[in-house]
């Protein structure tokens, strides 16, 4: 467990240096490498729902993972439920529909599956100073607190000013540009490729 | 323009439109290295049957990630642990990538596909020559595509002559088909996933929907979340976690179900909770044989050679249905099943409230039962005598286990007794009708049912003269799925060939004589069909490791070398599954099974049959809905031809199980499934998150019976039955918590086969096994 974060964390580095041609105050920081790492080591690709990093407990997974968070004796701190307010929160009394438990490190067998990389957000403005869009879908993430505040929030996406609660006032999504509608992408492709 | 040309234009929009949007703040490094060339398409999940849409993101002709399809009507943009990790299920290390050929010693050895082909087709050819079609076979799957189904039906059936092709959906939904068959005359469901969002009451049938259909019982959540009247009540032989979210358990003794249904027809009968108008205006009376002596179950034991029980059925009526349920008094019910006489009558109430609307799931506890389609008629029928059917809120609805187990098993007819578009082989008006379509001679299509799954393997493993010779084995795994299992062993030099098409090496390509590599899921263009008749097509979106190629190529290749190429008239470089799916389509226009144009499909999140003026319908047989229905109100059971247009309600009598514990074998076994994997695993354990979380088989064991075993949690465990035995860790107070007297065992882990100790009972009517009932031994190991 503790040899992974580690390698990551170099392999990491060396690709967002290398691939940023940014300017210098878009560099990441230690902590916000490491927060990277951490949120990688526990997902198969970004976008994946992370798996439990702790063994299963006798309480209900939201007794601990309340819509703030909290602190947890002996355990550390329990991150927020970012899916309170979903339209799919029937869904979220039901956590091991989605997050499952680690209870070895063995694997059946390799994998050569290389998915898309944990990514350290800068996230896109319409101008210098305008406030930062939303770059991934809303769904599963209604609770915007969840990952932006509290200690559980990565540094490179905690927010500045979590007093002010209407967070879309300001904050707008992104349309997701890297998508194509896929009857478009039916249409526009050559499928047989 | 080709997909390359595409891609980097494509790549290169993106980063114009996020560059000049946003200088200062978004790195470039970021936009070129991780956003440029994924594209996202949309496809159904490989795994289960609800049929969930996922959007796949590709980059450099790899899968890189999913997720859940907001514009599915399905799951609305959810997936479960399965579905978020679908892309890691192509990568394992081990996939197939070239045919390979088992040589003297037993190894397997690389050969190229022509050499592949041409011997398959000179061992199917020589069987024939040699033996006759009773001597070929194949054995398919509901999760073929449904290309990959109608290739194989139409090579066996229209070019070899032989019905001896069965799908393992034989093992999973057989019984649910030959309910409605016997009740409607045509498969499938009436209702559809809609009701999840506004019934009122949901009656679980031995259905642990929260591991099986996560997706689908969260739906149910949100409805029960929104509207607190919901109730769901939760009928089981063990405590699992959809009885954490019951309102209602009603724990049962296994195999009693049908004691039950009768109970509540009973207290529906009593209290008059009976739909009259509906029952004179839409119902027939029947019954059949039910003389347990003449029935049987047809085990191995009792019936060596096969099992061909036939139900004859004779009619029936409202007077005789009370007769025949005085038998099924609170009291006597409440003895058989071990279920109060308060909770007969509360399910009765429910049943018999015209207020509220009820939807009644369930999937392989009914399903995989001595009495299945017993168990699946009275459930058609406690909803037909109330009048809750073919109404939106109010279906019997049968859920399904694999992705395509409707779509392909089911609607392209790959059982040994069925064509396209529920006509049958014993029909000679169906067999013209799909002579005519694949322009036969007409007397081609053999009217002889062929084998059903059970009784092909025995014959494979019989090896006389009229037994199988070659069997050719598709995206499944019957040597770790089959009941009974230490009665198919190969021996070598037996005289069989036995081909496996499929991704992974699995416990039934160490059987084979011949391995093929296949193109999975979105490495071919595909369509599955899903439980709610929704037909889902989705595009070849990367090339397929090594040599992989997609199942109904290897099919249409064989049959060309067996010079049966007419059968296949299209070009290997043509669109050929446009033309295949078309000429498919023609069997289902008119028939009130209508499936959408290919264009259509292309470009839907799916759409239900049937599919007439480019509309879909949400339920069948009903006015308003199901444009077949000319009336203006209620329901028309249209293609019950042979009942004059009513649906036939069923009587059916309680069976006890075919093997009970006794002193020798004193507990009941239960076989099933886990959340994590996908039925025998050999997808999801490549998967590091699943195989981590889910690593190995075991046995659930009641706190108490452990006790008096002395076995703490996780100790090892050995459980024998009369035919097998197996050391597991067991699990105490677990997920699932069985009564007193009763284990669990997953079926999933290769490495301890279960169904070496299950019993090859037989539903009498749909020969689907019984995996959910027999007896064993528990002992500290």
């Amino acid at each position: 467990m503790n040899r992974q974060p580690h390698f990551l964390t170099a392999a990491l580095c060396v690709f967002v240096l290398a691939a940023s041609g940014c300017s210098r105050s878009d560099l990441p920081t230690p902590s916000e490498i490491t927060a990277t790492a951490v949120r990688s080591a526990r997902r198969a690709y970004d976008g994946a729902p992370p798996v439990v990093p702790h063994p299963p407990q006798k309480a209900a997974c939201i007794t601990c993972h309340t819509q703030t968070g909290q602190q947890v004796p002996n355990m550390g701190f329990a991150a927020a439920n970012p899916h309170q307010g979903s339209r799919h929160a029937g869904a979220t009394q039901n956590c091991r529909q989605c997050h499952v438990f680690k209870t070895t490190e063995a694997s059946f067998v390799a994998s050569a599956f290389e998915g898309i990389p944990q990514r350290i957000s800068k996230a896109p403005r319409a101008f210098p100073g305008a406030p930062p869009m939303i770059p991934h879908p809303e769904l599963m993430r209604e609770n915007c607190t969840a990952c932006h505040s509290g200690p559980s929030a990565r540094p490179d996406i905690r927010c500045t000013h979590t007093e002010r609660t209407n967070c879309r006032q300001c904050h707008l999504f992104q349309q997701p540009t890297e998508t194509f509608p896929s009857p478009d992408l039916a249409q526009s492709r050559n499928l047989r490729g | 323009m080709d997909r390359r040309d595409f891609l980097t234009t494509a790549g290169a929009g993106v980063a114009a439109a996020l560059n000049c949007r946003c200088e200062t703040a978004f790195g470039e490094g970021e936009t070129t290295a991780s956003l440029l060339n994924v594209l996202w398409d949309k496809a159904p999940c490989r795994y289960c049957g609800t049929g969930c849409g996922v959007e796949v993101a590709v980059k450099d002709n790899k899968v890189v990630a999913v997720r859940g399809d907001e514009k599915s009507p399905v799951n609305k943009g959810l997936l479960c642990a399965k579905g978020y990790h679908l892309p890691l299920m192509l990568y394992g290390s081990d996939r197939l990538t070239h045919p390979l050929r088992r040589d003297a010693d037993g190894k397997l050895t690389k050969i190229s596909w022509d050499e592949a082909l041409d011997l398959i087709a000179s061992k199917y050819q020589e069987a024939l020559d040699q033996h006759g079609p009773q001597a070929v076979s194949i054995y398919g799957s509901g999760q073929w595509t449904i290309f990959d189904g109608y290739a194989a039906n139409k090579w066996i059936k229209g070019g070899m002559k032989s019905n001896n092709i069965d799908p393992n959906a034989r093992l999973c939904m057989a019984s649910a088909v030959m309910g409605f068959m016997t009740q409607f005359q045509s498969d499938e469901p009436m209702g559809c996933y809609d009701d999840l969002d506004i019934a009122d009451d949901f009656i679980l049938w031995g259905n642990n929907m929260a591991e099986m259909h996560p997706v689908l019982f969260s739906r149910m959540l949100e409805n029960k979340r929104r509207n607190p009247q919901v109730r769901i009540v939760d009928i089981g032989t063990r405590w699992t976690p959809t009885s954490d979210y019951a309102d209602l358990y009603i724990q049962i003794k296994p195999g009693t179900d049908l004691a039950l249904a009768n109970g509540i027809l009973h207290e529906l009968l009593r209290t008059d909770q009976i739909d009259h108008g509906f029952i004179q205006e839409n119902l027939v009376f029947k019954r059949g044989i039910e003389d347990l002596k003449e029935i049987g179950y047809g085990c191995y034991d009792d019936q060596a050679a096969s099992y061909k029980f036939k139900d004859k059925a004779q009619e029936s009526s409202l007077n005789e249905l009370r007769e025949f349920l005085a038998d099924y008094t609170p009291e006597k019910v409440s003895d058989i099943t071990g279920v109060s006489r308060a909770s007969i009558q509360a399910l009765a109430m429910m049943y018999g409230n015209r207020q509220k609307n009820t939807v009644s799931m369930w999937c392989m506890g009914v399903n995989q039962h001595v009495r299945g389609t017993w168990m699946n008629n009275l459930l058609n029928d406690i909803h037909l005598i109330t009048g809750k059917i073919s109404r939106p809120g109010n279906n019997p609805f049968s859920l399904t286990g694999q992705p395509s187990a409707c779509g392909t098993a089911r609607e392209v007819g790959t059982l040994s007794n069925r064509l396209p578009a529920d006509m049958v082989v014993n029909n000679p008006e169906h067999r013209a009708k799909a002579e005519e379509i694949w322009k036969l001679e007409p007397g081609t299509i053999n009217p002889q049912p062929g084998l059903h799954t059970v009784d092909l393997f025995r014959s494979l493993a019989r090896g006389g003269d009229d037994d199988v010779k070659v069997m050719w084995i598709q995206v499944t795994n019957p040597w770790v799925t089959l009941p009974n299992l230490h009665r198919f062993e190969r021996r070598p030099g037996d005289g069989r060939f036995i081909i496996v098409s499929d991704i992974y090496p699995t416990p039934t390509t160490e059987v084979a004589d011949l391995v093929l590599p296949s193109a999975a899921w979105v490495e071919r263009e595909g369509m599955f069909g899903n439980t709610e008749r929704r037909t889902q097509h989705w595009n070849k979106m990367v090339d397929p490791p090594g040599e992989a190629r997609e199942d109904a190529w290897q099919i249409m290749q064989v049959a060309k070398r067996m010079n049966l190429g007419h059968l296949f008239p299209w070009a290997d470089d043509d669109d050929w599954h446009q033309k295949m799916f078309e000429e498919y389509r023609s069997f289902t226009l008119g028939h009130g099974k209508d499936l959408a144009s290919y264009e259509n499909l292309k470009q839907a999140r799916g759409l239900r049959w049937p599919v007439v003026d480019g509309r879909e319908t949400r339920y069948r047989y009903a006015a308003g809905h199901d444009p077949y229905v000319k009336k203006k109100q209620g329901v028309h059971f249209y293609k019950a031809k042979d009942n004059g247009e009513k649906a036939a309600f069923w009587l059916r009598p309680y069976h006890p199980p075919a093997e009970v514990p006794d002193n020798d074998y004193p507990f009941w076994l239960c076989t099933g499934r886990v959340l994590e994997h996908w039925h025998t695993g050999s997808m999801t354990r490549r998967v590091a998150q699943l195989h981590q979380a889910m690593p190995e088989a075991y046995v659930e064991l009641n706190r108490a019976d452990a006790m008096v075993l002395n076995v703490a949690d996780g100790d090892r465990v050995k459980i024998s039955s009369r035919r097998g035995e197996l050391v597991l860790p067991a699990k105490i107070d677990h997920r699932g918590k069985p009564p007193r007297g009763s284990v669990f065992v997953p079926f999933f882990d290769e490495s301890v086969l279960i169904n070496e100790l299950t019993l090859d009972a037989m539903d009498n009517i749909s020969k689907e096994p019984d995996y959910k009932k027999c007896a064993v031994k528990v002992e500290k190991a």
